[in-house]
């Protein structure tokens, strides 16, 4: 944050504090444990990932709307090299459709890789970054239901 | 507007190059000026610059005008920048195209350079992930070999794609690039001879059913062009290529919004149709093609879209030998980003410089017979596709 020796450009997480991001609610709904996105109060529409205005009508009039609790897998795969610093293989990725209409592209946690099916339902696992890197974090992940 | 030729081209080797990103610059330049008699440094009034990692790698911010000053250029109408990461070379040219077109400028030169092989890994991947959503999707590990095995999955399940399939992609542009001497394995094909369809099939995974000899090859590379109006064209060059086709769709940036089935790659189907509209041509019209082949599912999926063989049958296409020499469209004769590598500045443009020899019909040992025209693809994502189809312009 107000830290001289945090290395910006070497950062691959999210900005999430005050200071630095107008979407601080988000990962404050996050930490939380509630997955949330923008919805428009002009048009209606809910948008990811969330932003500061509306992507369809640029009204910048926004909410944050929870997310439904659980997506399903709509595919997969086990990564096991080429893995981005910070984390460990193997790494399932998974497209997760929700049934509003989103899909996300997260890594499932607390799964084995061999348990993983096509169109299993998933939850949110909120997971921290590393304490060490610009203070208090957070990620969401999925783990299977 | 006026019609715009290629009229020069050249790279330096690719590979693990002891070199920095400014002497990648030096070598290629100095190839493509030295290539033509009747041009030199100093009357190159338009200089772009492609280049993906030039504030990571370089490390240099605002680039241009030291990578002119590099090879004496001292643009005195155009000088800039592009980036669009994996299609940054293609989207130079079409910037140099456009302004030849519209008269202002003369002559351009096209550089595109990549400094990607750095001492740690981490900091290649990062990179990697960089180019990706930074704020919704990098931080979450996504990076290309994963987001391509989700497609080459979809292929598979919904089309019966097989492995092996996959692994002949990776076969026939290995085995062109024997022919290849800039190309980032050649000196490892001298030295364990060429590669097998079993080393490919037996390599180690990366992300299923990504395998390694599956993936382009990060490499250190650059390579340049010239373009230049039809009038100026005729002064330089008796042999011009002409550009005659051109399209640049962007569906998405973010993975997360591409459409739901990663086994189509409708905007690139809306981008093929739109550049052989421009072309006037057909999808059978085109004799070669350098295409997109980051993954080797890449490849296959741009067969079906390009319309040269049917939706769902890249694979077979590929297993027949119709997209290899005696087939119906000779796609990567140079090898591809598989076996010359991919050094994303660079590779639109080497490309490009790779259908000036073929239609010039100076393309030596891997010369394609009788190619009069060709089309070159490249992708930045999903949604992203950069094309320009070329013709040769002379008999």
């Amino acid at each position: 944050m107000g830290d001289k020796n945090y290395s910006y450009t070497m950062d691959i997480y999210p900005q999430e504090h005050t200071e630095e991001t107008r979407l601080w609610p988000f990962f404050e709904n996050l930490k939380q444990g509630k997955l949330t996105t923008t919805k428009c109060n002009k048009c209606g529409h809910v948008f990811w990932p969330p932003e500061v205005v509306c992507p369809e009508c640029l009204s910048d009039d926004l909410e944050y709307v929870d997310m439904p609790k659980r997506g399903k897998i709509y595919a997969f795969t086990v990564q096991v090299a080429a893995i981005p610093p910070g984390f460990k293989p193997p790494l399932v990725h998974a497209m997760i459709d929700f049934e509003n209409g989103i899909r996300i592209i997260s890594p499932l946690v607390d799964t084995k890789p061999e348990d993983v099916k096509l169109g299993d339902e998933v939850e949110l696992k909120v997971v921290d970054i590393p304490p060490d890197s610009h203070g208090d974090r957070v990620l969401f992940f999925f783990k299977k239901v | 507007m006026r019609k715009v030729a290629l009229v020069a081209g050249g790279v330096n080797k690719w590979g693990k190059r002891a070199a920095t990103f400014r002497q990648l610059v030096a070598e290629a330049g100095k190839a493509c000026i030295d290539s033509i008699p009747t041009v030199s440094n100093k009357d190159i009034e338009g200089f772009i610059l492609s280049t993906a990692y030039a504030e990571r790698t370089g490390i240099q911010v605002h680039p241009a005008p030291f990578m002119a000053q590099v090879l004496g250029i001292r643009p005195t109408k155009l000088y800039q920048h592009v980036e669009n990461q994996c299609g940054s070379g293609t989207t130079a040219m079409r910037t140099a195209w456009w302004a030849i077109a519209s008269g202002y400028i003369d002559m351009v030169m096209c550089l595109g350079v990549e400094k990607l092989l750095i001492p740690s890994h981490d900091e290649i991947f990062f990179n990697a992930s960089a180019a990706c959503d930074k704020e919704w999707e990098a931080c979450f590990a996504m990076n290309p070999p994963s987001l391509f095995a989700m497609a080459a999955q979809a292929h598979m399940r919904k089309y019966g794609t097989t492995e092996q399939q996959l692994a002949m992609v990776s076969l026939k542009n290995h085995t062109h690039a024997l022919k290849t001497p800039y190309a980032h394995h050649y000196d490892r094909y001298q030295k364990r001879g060429k590669v097998t369809l079993e080393t490919i099939m037996k390599s180690r995974l990366i992300s299923y059913p990504i395998k390694l000899y599956d993936c382009c090859t990060n490499t250190d590379g650059a390579a340049a062009c010239i373009l230049a109006s039809e009038e100026k064209a005729k002064e330089l060059t008796d042999k011009p290529v002409y550009l005659i086709g051109t399209s640049q769709v962007c569906a998405h940036g973010s993975w997360t919004l591409a459409h739901r089935d990663w086994s189509e790659w409708p905007p690139l189907k809306m981008a093929a149709k739109q550049a052989y509209e421009m072309a006037g041509i057909k999808p059978e019209d085109v004799d070669l093609a350098e295409v997109h082949d980051c993954f080797t599912i890449s490849e296959i999926i741009e067969t079906e879209e390009f319309g040269w063989c049917k939706k769902g049958e890249g694979g077979k296409f590929v297993e027949e030998g119709l997209s290899d020499y005696g087939g119906k469209v000779i796609v990567n004769p140079r090898g591809g980003l598989i076996a010359c590598g991919h050094p994303f500045g660079a590779t639109g443009i080497a490309q490009a410089y790779e259908i000036l020899l073929q239609l010039r019909g100076e393309a030596g040992e891997r010369q394609v017979q009788h190619a009069k025209i060709a089309l070159n693809h490249n992708l930045s994502g999903l949604g992203e596709h950069h094309i320009i189809i070329y013709k040769k312009g002379f008999d």
